[in-house]
């Protein structure tokens, strides 16, 4: 227990002493945008089916409880990038330490879209690359070197553009600003499902 | 303690061990006069016509066919909807959709009919109430203060994050787990609203059914809001706790089965494949939206569903006979509507009523009967409540619409009365109707009448069936029997616009 304890003051001591609160908050609006966008996006595609299952009102249940999930999705993912960033070097500035886990966060919601987007718009990869994988006789290693070797690049490249440029950071930056006003407005449509949710579950 | 002393508690450890059995087989027994328990077995979307009990040319229902012949069977009973939640509303209060209300999806029934239901009106019963279905849970949940032990839906699924999530949001389980499956759930349309967590939730969750897949080859039977269930799962729960509870109990358990997705065990998987077995071929309706070779597919894998409902069905069975239960028991087996797959329509979600969606399985097996009868008069789903009320001698209500069924009516011959089923999903609870599907059976004819649907003329579509001569609805009268089709709608009509009166 007193070992957990020291633990998660070590933890406390290294997250303020690399982030300053407006650091963590420019990060937590970043979070919050893709996944927001993302789920609304799906969510009102459904919309039309949800009302023929049931009704308007539960259709807008069903995106309320999206945005409550949403919203706590971020804050999951914004824990799992604060403690990322904990592994960057000690002397990068606050500024440089939230681009770069802003950066990492990008690619990975881009990632994240590709994997679902293919499915949905029925992309696969050509029949020979398929056939080779499968005669390779072991096809699920061969798909992750392959995945790897796609992956990696996407990752490296613009992590070493951020490294290099002088430009990256200050775009970056302006980026996050940018989009913390939309974050803002998600966070407002995330308490409006909130309420939604709650008087569902009160009434 | 001593050898001695050890061996003289030794000797009482098998009493010990069967005890707590014994207590509860005979601790609680029925006592002379008391009334006897009633049991409603539902499978959810079980149409008629795909029993071979009642003609259909698979046999899809071997063990039931057998246990029925000891049941009274009726052969013509129409379903008060073609969906769960009418069909559930009516069976469970007596009353049709136009009486109690619950004609929307997932909709509730109106005030006075929270103490007008199966529950209150077996008061001196122990009441206990269990379903798979959200919508039907919805009902139960509505008659709540009535049911001694209404059991969790989620307590007979698979423990996992949905079950979580409806345990969270109780008083809104079913969106709360819609969206939470749209939220993780790729497999379906291969997009989530999650972007990250989606397929590591899924991962999880599947590791979770991994040793039950082998058993399931088509995937596990699931009301798509959750990761699945299974009946013997449900089977076993329900069967030990009707053999623990105070007697007389009256007990309603509606499993979600064998409604889509037509999931069957792996004892049933491809039973009727390539059985050389050819529906006949209907002409599209107007609501049709699928294809014909396609329906036939669907079709063979409700079949084989209905095998794995009949098999679960004939365990429970034999587990209540020989816990000595059924000595005592009014067992129903039936099911809140039917299922289709002709006429370019699959499932139960069109707005049309004809007869696989509302002609659905109900059987009577009456504590001590022997021998089997055929009922063919025209009944209804709720004739259910006012006969089991009669049988097990308790207060007659006077809300019930339907009629107590033969051979149990005092009255010899059933009264000449109209049969009817409502599909009203798009018209508001307390409006007149003004969008709806309704069928009428009077004598052999089967009167459809679809009014409002942009699909149909302005004065609605009319259809005429003899479905005592032509019961797969292949020949429309309306045209050549002009003066029954009048007489009959004029009823009809007439009928609606009582309903109305209250809502105008």
């Amino acid at each position: 227990m007193r070992h957990r304890g020291y633990i998660l003051k070590n933890m406390i001591n290294s997250i303020t002493s690399r982030y300053t609160r407006q650091g963590l908050w420019s990060l937590f609006l970043t979070c919050v945008f893709p996944q927001h966008l993302w789920t609304l996006i799906f969510a009102f595609r459904d919309m039309s089916w949800l009302i023929s299952r049931t009704n308007l009102w539960d259709a807008i249940g069903n995106a309320s409880y999206a945005m409550v999930y949403a919203f706590l999705e971020c804050l999951a993912i914004f824990c799992v990038f604060t403690l990322l960033g904990l592994f960057t070097p000690k002397h990068w500035e606050v500024n440089r330490r939230i681009a770069f886990m802003a950066l990492l966060f990008f690619i990975a919601t881009i990632w994240g879209m590709i994997s679902q987007l293919l499915y949905l718009w029925n992309i696969w990869p050509p029949l020979p690359m398929m056939q080779f994988i499968a005669n390779t006789g072991r096809p699920l290693l061969v798909t992750y070197l392959i995945s790897l070797a796609v992956v990696v690049p996407t990752v490296a490249l613009p992590v070493f553009i951020f490294m290099r440029s002088k430009k990256a950071l200050p775009s970056l930056l302006d980026i996050m600003d940018r989009l913390s006003l939309l974050s803002i407005l998600y966070l407002f449509l995330d308490a409006i499902g909130l309420v939604i949710v709650l008087i569902r579950n009160i009434s | 303690m001593n050898r001695r002393d050890f061996l003289k508690l030794a000797s009482l450890l098998p009493l010990g061990v069967a005890a707590p059995r014994l207590l509860r087989t005979f601790g609680n027994p029925l006592q002379p006069g008391q009334p006897k328990n009633v049991l409603v077995i539902v499978f959810d979307a079980w149409s008629a016509f795909n029993v071979s009990l009642y003609g259909y040319p698979r046999d899809t229902t071997p063990i039931i066919n057998r246990l029925a012949q000891r049941a009274v069977r009726y052969h013509n009973n129409f379903a008060g909807g073609s969906f769960t939640t009418p069909g559930t509303a009516s069976l469970l209060t007596g009353v049709l959709p136009w009486t109690h209300r619950a004609f929307q999806l997932n909709g509730d029934v109106s005030k006075p009919f929270e103490t007008r239901n199966f529950f209150s009106a077996f008061q001196n019963h122990y009441s206990i109430a269990y379903t798979h279905n959200s919508w039907a849970y919805t009902l139960l949940r509505q008659f709540g203060k009535y049911i001694d032990e209404l059991i969790p839906r989620e307590l007979l699924m698979i423990p996992s994050t949905d079950t979580s999530i409806t345990r969270l949001f109780t008083r809104d389980d079913d969106t709360s787990a819609v969206s939470w499956e749209r939220n993780i759930n790729v497999n379906d349309d291969g997009y989530a609203y999650s972007l990250f967590f989606s397929r590591l939730i899924q991962d999880l969750q599947q590791k979770k059914i991994e040793h039950l897949k082998p058993l399931f080859p088509r995937g596990l039977p699931t009301s798509k809001i959750d990761i699945g269930f299974t009946l013997e799962q449900a089977r076993d729960y329900i069967t030990n706790r009707l053999t623990s509870i105070p007697q007389p109990f009256a007990g309603y358990f509606h499993f979600l089965l064998p409604h889509y997705p037509y999931n069957t065990s792996k004892e049933f998987y491809n039973s009727f494949n390539n059985d050389g077995f050819e529906p006949i071929h209907k002409p599209e309706d107007i609501f049709a939206t699928d294809e014909r070779e396609n329906l036939s597919a669907m079709r063979r894998l409700y079949d084989e569903f209905v095998l794995y409902c009949d098999d679960e069905f004939g365990k429970l069975y034999n587990t209540l006979e020989r816990s000595g239960l059924l000595e005592n028991t009014w067992l129903v087996l039936t099911s809140d509507h039917g299922e289709m797959f002709e006429r370019g329509i699959d499932g139960h979600t069109s707005d049309v009523l004809y007869q696989p969606v509302v002609r659905v399985p109900l059987m009577i097996f009456e504590p001590g009967r022997t021998e089997g009868m055929d009922i063919y008069d025209h009944t209804s789903a709720i004739d259910v409540l006012p006969t089991l009320i009669h049988v097990t001698r308790e207060q007659a209500p006077d809300w019930t619409e339907g009629v107590i069924l033969p051979p149990f009516a005092p009255a010899k011959e059933m009264p000449d009365r109209n049969v009817y089923a409502l599909r009203a999903t798009k018209n508001g609870k307390y409006n007149p109707f003004t969008i709806a599907s309704t069928v009428m059976v009077r004598g052999d004819f089967k009167l459809h009448y679809y009014f409002g649907y942009p699909q149909t003329p302005g004065d609605g579509l009319v259809k005429l069936y003899d479905i005592k001569s032509d019961p797969e609805e292949m020949t429309d009268l309306a045209m050549f029997k002009r003066e029954t089709t009048a007489e009959l709608l004029n009823e009809l009509k007439t009928k609606l616009k009582q309903v109305d009166e209250p809502y105008l």
